[in-house]
């Protein structure tokens, strides 16, 4: 899956946690009020039902923007550690 | 030196006998760095960033003199970062040279944020370029100068004893932050602290947790608060121990992983941070964190009892407010002694007292306003004459806070004098509700208000 692609398939996600409606390399925690502590659980539980991945624990705090959590996204599947 | 021989504030004589032993809060930092100059001091997992006492300390002289350049000593500064070296690049470098901090909520709108900035005289705000968005819609409405600071390792490296002799003689009663808080109506208002106030509040707090060097904090509350600043920053400081940061935002699921890995020993943090932490899965090691300093709400005797069951992790009630730089009170260490349901005793630094609504002293198990006094305590709000005469009156905080003491000198925190519920001329704290709500297996949050009824009043 391209990160392009991969862009396409968190955005309803996040439009349903986050309430926004785009979701592309302007989002961020820190740029979006309802990216909070809890919808951070929130995301990427629903992110790693969709992907039926699981997002170790080292590795969650880091997702912080759409950016490293497509990057993030796009590693994983592509079988990297 | 003997706090009894500074200018202090009415409000901030106690009965206690208290040492100050260092003038100001870089003379603290650079005891510590004198100590153990290699000893690890600030780690900041997102980043992979570490910095020994000696390397904070350099780029906090670096940050200083940048400062000199932008801004006169014992100046104001407003500070909008997240939990990030930058933040306390910025930080330390201006309270070396007197600066007034003021660190602000970057999660505020652009207009609580210059309401802030102006109400505190800000001559000039520093802020992460991440909020660049925000901040440039301030800038062309304001008269000062806005710099973003992206790196510390782009300050340029100083000469350590050139720029330590350029600082300026900052006295204890010299103001170090302005921290906004939140009242029920109308705007934030500025609480002013002092380098004193901190120092002593940290030194307090770090001896009776009996923290060493070999203390490591993990902060996971926000540094413009000053619990992030005072019980994670300060106090291991004060203790020479080492502080790993996360952003509060995404520390939740991460929690006990980060714990593990950086061996963490103590933190901070409000019962809802418990609650969300009890929701969701545990991999940890029980055991690893000797504290956990909770308060700032009431914390439900269940959901502490639950969490200690689970994760083996000691909950150490105590009784706070920014007024007072931090907490006044805690719950007796270690553990065993605690009196769960308790903020426990006052701590040594200062006096506690419960009055009723005409000022008079209270007896034991009679409930009431309390009141603190001793040199945490802040010089006052900034620039609200009315508020600290309300509030800073008779030589005590008045806390607005409602709660006990027990025969033992254990404080019981009831609520917020505001939030209570008078029906009838009962009064009912929402804590009492909300409590029983708590018990049950489904609620894992609640809240309790009064409504207007015509008869009984709520």
């Amino acid at each position: 899956m391209t990160r392009q692609e991969l862009y396409a398939e968190v955005a309803p996600i996040a439009a349903q946690i986050l309430r926004i409606p785009q979701f592309d390399s302007a989002v961020n925690m820190h740029s979006t009020p309802e990216w909070d502590s809890l919808n951070h659980v929130r995301l990427l539980s629903a992110v790693e039902k969709k992907f039926a991945i699981e997002i170790g624990a080292d590795e969650a705090f880091k997702l912080t923007s759409a950016d490293r959590l497509v990057e993030y996204l796009h590693g994983i599947l592509r079988g990297e550690p | 030196m003997n706090v009894e021989t500074l200018p202090l504030l009415p409000h901030q004589k106690s009965n206690c006998k208290v040492e100050l032993p260092y003038a100001n809060y870089h003379e603290l930092l650079k005891a510590k760095v004198t100590e153990a100059p290699s000893r690890e001091f600030l780690i900041f997992p997102e980043t992979d960033r570490h910095y020994t006492y000696q390397q904070f300390y350099e780029i906090s002289l670096a940050a200083s003199e940048w400062l000199r350049s932008e801004v006169r000593d014992f100046g104001t500064i407003g500070i909008i970062f997240r939990n990030t070296p930058e933040f306390l690049a910025i930080y330390f470098g201006a309270i070396a040279r007197g600066i007034t901090v003021v660190p602000i909520n970057h999660d505020l709108a652009p207009a609580e944020i210059r309401f802030i900035v102006e109400n505190s005289d800000c001559e000039a705000v520093f802020y992460d370029p991440n909020f660049e968005a925000k901040v440039a819609s301030l800038k062309p409405q304001m008269g000062m100068a806005f710099h973003p600071f992206a790196d510390v390792a782009n300050l340029p490296p100083v000469d350590v004893h050139k720029t330590e002799a350029s600082l300026p003689r900052v006295e204890p009663s010299t103001r170090l932050v302005i921290i906004y808080t939140s009242g029920t109506t109308g705007n934030p208002k500025g609480v002013v602290l002092s380098h004193m106030n901190f120092i002593l509040d940290g030194i307090a707090i770090a001896d009776w947790f009996e923290l060493t060097p070999a203390t490591r904090s993990i902060c996971v509350l926000p540094l413009f608060h000053n619990n992030g600043l005072v019980i994670s920053t300060t106090t291991t400081l004060c203790a020479g121990g080492s502080i790993v940061f996360v952003d509060p935002k995404a520390s939740l699921r991460s929690f006990w992983a980060l714990v593990d890995r950086y061996g963490a020993t103590f933190t901070s943090v409000m019962p809802s941070i418990l609650a969300a932490l009890l929701m969701l899965p545990f991999q940890g090691k029980r055991g690893q964190i000797k504290g956990i300093i909770c308060g700032g709400q009431l914390l439900p005797l269940s959901l502490a009892e639950k969490f200690e069951e689970r994760f083996g992790a000691p909950i150490f009630e105590g009784f706070g407010s920014t007024e007072a730089s931090s907490y006044s009170s805690f719950n007796r260490f270690p553990p065993e002694r605690r009196k769960l349901g308790s903020v426990g005793v006052v701590l040594p630094i200062c006096d506690m007292k419960v009055v009723d609504d005409e000022d008079n002293e209270l007896p034991d198990g009679t409930e009431g306003e309390l009141c603190i006094r001793g040199p945490n305590c802040a010089i006052g709000y900034h620039r609200l004459p009315e508020l600290n005469a309300k509030k800073f009156r008779d030589g005590w905080y008045h806390s607005g806070d409602y709660g006990l003491r027990d025969a033992e000198g254990n404080y019981y925190f009831r609520g917020r004098k505001d939030d209570l519920i008078i029906k009838g001329g009962e009064k009912i704290y929402p804590a009492e509700i909300e409590n029983v709500l708590s018990q049950h297996p489904n609620v894992s949050e609640s809240a309790a208000i009064g409504v207007d009824d015509p008869i009984l009043g709520q």
